[in-house]
This record gives C-alpha cells, structure tokens and sequence, in this order.
C-alpha cells in the first residue's frame, strides 16, 4: 500500500510519517510506502499513491484536492489530535480505513 | 457566542480557500516556494563575503588573498537577487499557463520577452563627469524592484496571450499530414507576435506621455508604498495577527498570507544587501529571517514559550507529554504537535497568547531594531534552522539577545493561561 501525506512544505508531516513507517514496521507490513509532501506535489504524483492524507493545517484546500484526485478517490484529512501526538498506529489505521484494508 | 464564532471560522476558512484557489495568488505563491532558496543562496553569498573576503570581519584579515574572492560572492548576489525579477515573472507565467492549459514553457518566455519589452533598454552611465546612455538593462528593472510590475505583467500577458491561443481563426491552417509538433510551434507564431508588439507598444507610449518608463512608475506608486506600509509597526503587526487568527483554526497562517507577505520580504532582503554592498545601512526590518527568528520563534505562536512554560509552570501530565513530544520539532521551527496535540486549535483557553505573542515578539524585535541596538539583517536563514543558532547567523549576537529577550517574555505571556488550564482541568477532575 502505497500512503502519500501531504502538508505545507511536507516539513510536520514527515514527523507523523516517520511514525507511521514504525507502525506498519511492528506490525509486519513491511511493503507499506509512506511518505510526506509539499502541497503542490499532489497533482504531479498523481498515481503514485493508492490514499492521500492531507494534514489539518490544509484542510482548506481539500475541495480543490478533492477535484485533483477525483470523486471517489481514498482520501481524508488526518485526525487533528493523532496528527498532533504523532500517533503513528492511529494514522496509519485510518489510511487502512480509508481503502478498506483489515 | 459560539453562533458568532462559527460564523466566524466560516469566514475565515472561505478567504483561506478562496486565497488557495485563486490561480492568480496561487500562482505567485508557488513562485516564491521554488524561488525561496535562490533566495536565501543569494544572501548567503553576503554571509561568505563578511567571513571569508571581508578586511575587517573575515579571514582576509589574515589570508589577504582572499580578498580577490569578494566579486565571485557578489556575483552570486546578482544572480540570485539581483536578477530575481526575471526568474519570478517565468515561474508565474508557467504555473499560470498551466491553470489556462496553454504551453508553459511557451507561455514562460513569453512573459519574460513581454516584461523586458517595457523596461529601459539603455543604462545612465556618468564617465568623467559626462553623463552618457550605453545598452543595457537596469539592474531596478533586473532585481526587486521590479518585481510587483512583473508580476503584474506576468499575470496580464499570460491572460491575454491564453486568449489569443484559443482563438481558432489566429491558428496556421496545416494539412492533416504535417505532423502536430510542427503544427503547434506555427500556432504559437501569431498570438506571441500580437503579444509583444502590444506590450512593447504600450510601454513606448506610456514612457513617451508620461516621460518614465512603466517599471519605475509601478515600483513608485505601488510597490513603494507596499513596503513601507509592510515594514511599518501596524503593517507587519496586522499582517501576524491575521496570520496567527488563520493559526487558531488550524488552518496554516503563514501558507495564506505568502502571496503578499513574500515578494515582500524577497524585496526586503534584496534591497538590505544592495544598501550594505553601497556602504549604506541596511533599513529593511522584515525579512524571511526576521520573521523566522522574532515572529515565529519555535512555531508560529511563539509555540517555544508555550512548551517551556508548560516544563516550568504545569502540574497537568496531558500537557507535559505534548510538550515533551513537542519539545525538539518546535526548536526547528515546527509547531503542529503542539497546535494539534494540545490542542491549541479553536481551544478558548489559550485563543489570547497563541493570536498575539508572535506580534508581542515581533513588536519587540522591530523595537530592538529602531533603537539600533540590531541591524537589519543581510543573510536569510532557511526554515528549519533551530532557534538561537538561525538568530546567529541572520542577526548576530544581537539577534540572539533579543530572541532570548522574545521567548522568555512570551514564557510569561503564556504563564497565566497554561495556570489557567490546570485549574480548568482540577476543577472538571472535581466535578
């Protein structure tokens, strides 16, 4: 599974990302991809995520993001206290959510 | 109450996504993020000049050799800085072009031609005392000076050539045979050539009526202006409150104000090393630096304090682990685990602080400045540099002194709030 965030700059988000890796690490998904980017860099690596999560300091663009990605593309805003505490595991289950992944 | 301070998220949340959406706005945002470094590069040629070149400050003292180096750095001056306006109208053609969906390298060049079309093509030279005109290109209509007319320029020629490219009657008729490629550089012929006899036309006739060139006159009526309503105290106190009511939704603050806030400070630190280089004193307060190391000291927010008052004045573990995980991103300049995690974000208790400190701060430096007790800066640090050592090398052992000024006075700005909260939360635990 293959997890894009993105944020301004992709600077915060790569905290939570880090996490995340560990995360799926510890619970032995070793093929899951996870990394963060700038906002601007959604449109130019479309197809190369399967979900996208957007940090909650832009939540603002997720209509235009919505119309990059298409209707029924997977993708969310990221729970604003797990962003927060960098909870890894609870990020990643929503990404797993989002595409319904057990 | 909260009927009126839903209305008021709604508001802000729209300009926020109106700001975003606008290709415009949008357009000149990107442009500053890819030019940013470029940016911050050109001054550190400056940095390389006072260490390594300099008589006085660098190692030249000692290694006079090294003295000869001076025009290579002031080279990197130019060619980051000193030439930024062409770089800038490219970028925002390009993005702009692609909003349009019209060719954007195309459409790029176009812009710059475009620009340049209305600029002096002759340089003021003085030899001997004789006042003469040589070919050239002024380095005003090259470096930040220019760079409101540009944009502007940019935005209008990109619209007006975009026009033109979907006109079908402008379009080379080519049999089906030809191939496409060949096809397309033809069609681009006629709406470039329109282009730039209309721009060129306007700006000639616009110097002949009113006797100075379409640059300068942009640059004396509105950017002008701009900066000194920006460097002003209400200006920049204005903008940072805004910036930090952006802030208080969650809603990252400095991303919407970019568009304004950058060219901006780009024209800031350019006109501080161009001042500094002609042996004046530099008088551009706000800078990427400064607003790094004085506005947004450890996060927007001044999110630092916050953290070591929660070390020093909290009782409530919640708090204290936030604070913790929050600790080393913060340094660096990164708010969010705080802004989230706390969380500070629509969170009535702490609304106070996390709006006003930043200006608290900001007022602070800008005070520092005035009195002369720190120069304005000629070297931008990037995002991400932490704390006192970013102050260091923008602002020197000065800018370190009044950024330990700024923190500690916003350690006790947040002080009766975080109390606040642990009464907040001794009284629910009560109940």
């Amino acid at each position: 599974m293959r997890i894009m965030l993105a944020c301004c700059a992709g600077m915060s988000t790569s905290l939570v990302v880090s996490k995340m890796i560990e995360a799926a690490k510890a619970q032995g998904k070793d093929d899951y991809k996870i990394w963060a980017v700038d906002q601007t860099e959604i449109q130019p690596q479309l197809g190369e995520f399967d979900v996208l999560l957007l940090g909650p300091q832009v939540r603002h663009i997720q209509r235009k993001v919505r119309k990059i990605v298409g209707d029924d593309f997977p993708m969310d805003i990221i729970e604003s206290v797990a962003y927060g505490t960098c909870n890894g595991a609870a990020v990643l289950k929503q990404a797993e959510n989002l595409l319904g992944v057990k | 109450m909260s009927k009126l301070s839903g209305k008021f998220e709604d508001t802000l949340l729209y300009i926020a996504e109106k700001v975003d959406d606008n290709k415009f706005l949008s357009s000149v945002k990107n442009t500053f993020t890819v030019f940013m470094p470029f940016i911050i590069v050109g001054s550190f040629a400056t940095l390389f000049k006072s260490l390594i070149s300099s008589k006085t400050t660098g190692l030249a003292k000692w290694i006079p050799a090294l003295e000869k180096l001076a025009p290579a750095f002031t080279a990197i001056n130019v060619a980051t800085l000193g030439i930024m306006t062409i770089p800038v109208v490219f970028l925002i053609a390009m993005y702009l072009a692609k909003f349009n969906k019209v060719p954007e390298y195309i459409t790029g060049i176009v812009a710059v031609a475009a620009y340049l079309s209305v600029v002096p093509q002759v340089v003021t030279v003085i030899i001997d005392k004789t006042t003469g005109t040589a070919a050239g290109v002024p380095s005003a209509a090259l470096g930040a000076q220019g760079l409101f007319v540009g944009m502007i320029m940019a935005i209008l020629v990109v619209q007006f050539f975009s026009m033109l490219m979907k006109i079908e009657k402008l379009k080379i008729k080519m049999p089906a045979s030809v191939p496409s490629g060949i096809a397309t550089s033809f069609n681009t012929l006629i709406p470039i050539l329109i282009t730039l006899t209309v721009t060129s036309v306007i700006g000639g006739l616009f110097f002949n009526t009113t006797g100075s060139y379409l640059n300068e006159w942009v640059y004396k009526v509105m950017q002008a202006p701009l900066e000194v309503i920006f460097q002003s105290p209400v200006g920049i106190l204005a903008i940072v409150v805004i910036s930090q009511l952006f802030w208080f939704l969650g809603i990252h603050g400095g991303l919407v104000i970019s568009p304004i806030r950058n060219p901006l400070i780009a024209a800031a630190i350019a006109a501080n090393i161009a001042a500094v280089g002609a042996g004046q004193t530099a008088t551009q307060a706000v800078t990427y630096g400064f607003w790094l190391n004085f506005i947004v000291a450890g996060g927007a927010g001044m999110i630092l304090s916050l953290i070591l008052a929660i070390f020093f004045f909290s009782k409530r573990d919640d708090h204290r682990m936030i604070a913790k995980l929050g600790f080393f991103p913060s340094l660096c300049g990164i708010s969010e685990p705080i802004v989230f995690g706390l969380p500070l974000v629509l969170n009535p208790t702490f609304a106070i602080p996390f709006i006003f400190n930043s200006a608290i701060s900001c007022a602070i430096a800008l005070f520092a400045t005035n009195i002369g007790f720190m120069q304005c800066n000629t070297v931008d640090t990037p995002f991400g540099v932490p704390v006192i050592i970013g102050a260091l090398i923008g602002h020197g052992w000065q800018g370190v002194v009044v950024q330990i000024i700024c923190i500690t006075v916003c350690v006790f700005t947040w002080m009766p709030f975080v109390l606040i909260s642990n009464r907040q939360a001794k009284s629910q635990a009560q109940s």
